[in-house]
């Protein structure tokens, strides 16, 4: 089952920046600059720290993972927002 | 098997490096880490996480633990000794001198000298040869009975334990036993969602971790980890790239024509069971297995078909309902596939003879339904159920694809070119609930309406507009959960689907002494 996480990261350089994102892009959703909100289930908690950890540098990137609960639980409900309306994703699938 | 942690995904990153690693670089004393022994005789492989080597030429294994040093006599529980007495062995294999291993245990930062000895050397060797003959067999051990084990084991949503023992004692369920409360294990529903390309001209590549849909106005991207399944319709394009990385990641990917005709599918090597394969072969070879499973779906099919009728529709005549029960009757007793395709034949002209009956508001004015018909559908209701069984045919393919069967290969549906017979089989019994029920309520609701047809002069079809919105009320279907009527927990009925597809291998495996039909009250 999955979890959701908030991911933030500060990034030093622009092309180190550009891999974070596009990796994150694959695991969840851009909220606001520099913030994800990604659900996971454990292996792909790890796949995607594994790959975050080879895009960033260890003395001057930072990226934070909060966990914010069970994905069909808190975590679908521990958002507030204050200005734009915060949309949860809809869960549905993709009909192109 | 499920990462339990970030070290394991990192070790198998690293794994390049450690098998460079040996120990007989540099000066000694020394130490080699990660090293990775195996060896044929003895059936053994390891990645051992420090070897020390000393002065007088002999070696020691340790191994890191995260916990605590236990407090027992022996320094470390059996299963931890045993796994360094596998080290030991190894290590003598590989013509080291060694006699001595160690555990340092990080939570109590203590090392601790592990004994060894030819009793626990004698131990290692019996566990490996018992796993060895337990490979070896065609069948699976019997899942474990009600063990706390089960929760949260990586295995559940193949192993279905609870499922499995239930349906293993109950050798007869009585017809109208409530269902069984089980555990349910597995997730409610499945996290990942499926992709559909219906737009002519769409290309479909590969972008990190995302496939990306280019259409003609706009661009849909897909997050690769999110997708359970990917089905193209008509002139569709897909690169190479973003197929491999399907098959990559087991996502299978289904090619159907742009009105949902299945042509086939594409999927990676990782999930056959070869055992399972030749069970399928067996059974469908076995003129009595054939009957009783060909017995358990045409009986569904008409329970079901009644349960649609009796739900849904207002003024039901009894005598209708009486009949289907009669012929429902007969199919689980008929001594003859021929005979059971004759009541299947009856049942369909019963029951869509009373079909309109479910139909409400505008849509019941508007549309009316004689019969069923097909290729092309002369109206628009047949056209809606033509779609509806197409997609619901592709649906149960890929289940059955993922649970390691031969969609192609049938038992009530003879082989014929191309055509998903155990799809075709599977699905007689989910018809009425899944497809139907799609239909009814696209039309009730006026998802669908009577300007979503084309009318030519040989039939009727959809555009492609409405296709679309009714490809996403099957999906609504799908997703739904609803309470399993032999297991009693809530699923949704894409999870249900997969059961039943692991349950009707567990059945051809010998596993369980008969198919449990799907039958909602
Ligand atoms: S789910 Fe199956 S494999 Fe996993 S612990 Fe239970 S019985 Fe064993």
């Amino acid at each position: 089952m999955r979890q959701a996480f908030i991911v933030t990261y500060d990034v030093r350089d622009p092309k180190r920046l550009r891999r974070v994102y596009r990796v994150l892009r694959g695991y969840g959703r851009h909220l606001q600059l520099s913030v994800f909100q990604c659900e996971l289930d454990a292996r792909e908690r790890v796949e995607l720290m594994a790959k975050l950890r080879k895009a960033v540098h260890h003395d001057e990137d930072q990226v934070l993972f909060v966990d914010i609960g069970p994905a069909d639980g808190r975590g679908a409900t521990s958002i507030e927002s204050i200005g734009v309306a915060y949309v949860p994703e809809e869960r549905r699938a993709i009909i192109v | 098997m499920v990462l339990a942690d970030e070290s394991e995904l990192r070790s198998t990153d690293e794994r390049g490096l450690a098998d460079e690693g040996s120990v007989s670089e540099g000066p000694r004393p020394y130490v080699a880490r990660s090293l990775w022994l195996s060896s044929e005789a003895l059936g053994l492989t390891a990645k051992i996480d420090v070897v020390e080597g000393s002065e007088d030429g002999s070696v020691i294994p340790i191994e890191y633990k995260r916990g605590k040093a236990p407090e027992v006599p022996e320094g470390a529980y059996l299963p931890e000794r045993a796994q360094l007495g596998a080290q030991v062995l190894l290590l003598r294999e590989h013509g080291y001198i060694c006699n001595a291993a160690d555990i340092y245990f990080a939570g109590s930062k203590k090392r601790i000298s592990i004994g060894i000895d030819d009793t626990l050397l004698t131990t290692v060797r019996d566990a490996v040869r018992r796993v060895r003959v337990l490979c070896s067999r065609t069948e699976l051990p019997p899942p474990l009975e009600d063990s706390p084990k089960c929760d949260g084991c990586s295995l559940i949503g193949i192993c279905l334990p609870d499922e499995t023992n239930l349906l293993r004692k109950e050798r007869s369920r009585a017809d109208d036993a409530a269902p069984s409360a089980l555990r349910r294990l597995h997730p409610a529903r499945d996290d990942r969602l499926p992709l559909y390309v219906t737009e002519p001209g769409a290309r479909i590549g590969v972008d990190g971790s995302e496939l990306v849909v280019r259409g003609k106005e706009q661009t849909t991207r897909a997050r690769l980890p999110n997708t359970s399944h990917v089905s193209l319709f008509g002139n569709v394009q897909i690169s190479t790239q973003a197929l491999r990385r399907l098959m990559e990641q087991g996502i299978s990917v289904t090619f159907l024509s742009s009105g949902g005709w299945f042509y086939g599918r594409a999927e990676g090597i990782g999930s056959n069971n070869v055992d399972l394969r030749m069970a399928q072969h067996r059974a469908a070879a076995d003129p009595a297995t054939c009957l009783q499973l060909a017995r358990a779906f045409v009986e569904a099919k008409i329970r079901n078909s009644r349960t649609m009728l009796r739900r849904n529709h207002d003024g039901i005549a009894q005598s209708v309902l009486f009949e289907l029960e009669q012929l429902a009757r007969k199919a689980a007793e008929s001594e003859r596939i021929e005979s059971l395709l004759g009541l299947e034949g009856t049942a369909a002209r019963v029951y869509f003879g009373a079909f309109s009956g479910m139909l409400r508001g505008e849509a019941a004015r508007t549309f009316d339904l004689d019969g069923r018909n097909r290729r092309p559908p002369k109206d628009p209701v047949n056209a809606l159920l033509s779609l509806a069984y197409a997609t619901l045919a592709r649906e149960l393919t890929v289940a059955l694809g993922n649970a390691g069967l031969d969609p192609l290969l049938g038992f009530y549906h003879r082989p014929r070119f191309g055509r998903p017979a155990l799809a075709l089989d599977m699905m007689e019994e989910l018809r009425p609930v899944i497809a139907d029920s799609v239909v009814l309520t696209a039309l009730n609701t006026g998802v669908v309406g009577e300007s979503d047809f084309l009318r030519h002069p040989v039939g009727v079809s959809l555009t492609p507009a409405a296709r679309k919105r009714l490809l996403l009320a099957h999906e609504r279907r799908m997703d739904q959960i609803v309470t399993h009527p032999v297991f009693g927990y809530q699923v949704s009925w894409r999870r249900m689907l997969e059961v039943q597809a692991r349950l009707l291998g567990r059945f051809l495996l010998g596993e369980i002494p008969t198919y449990p039909q799907l039958r909602p009250r």
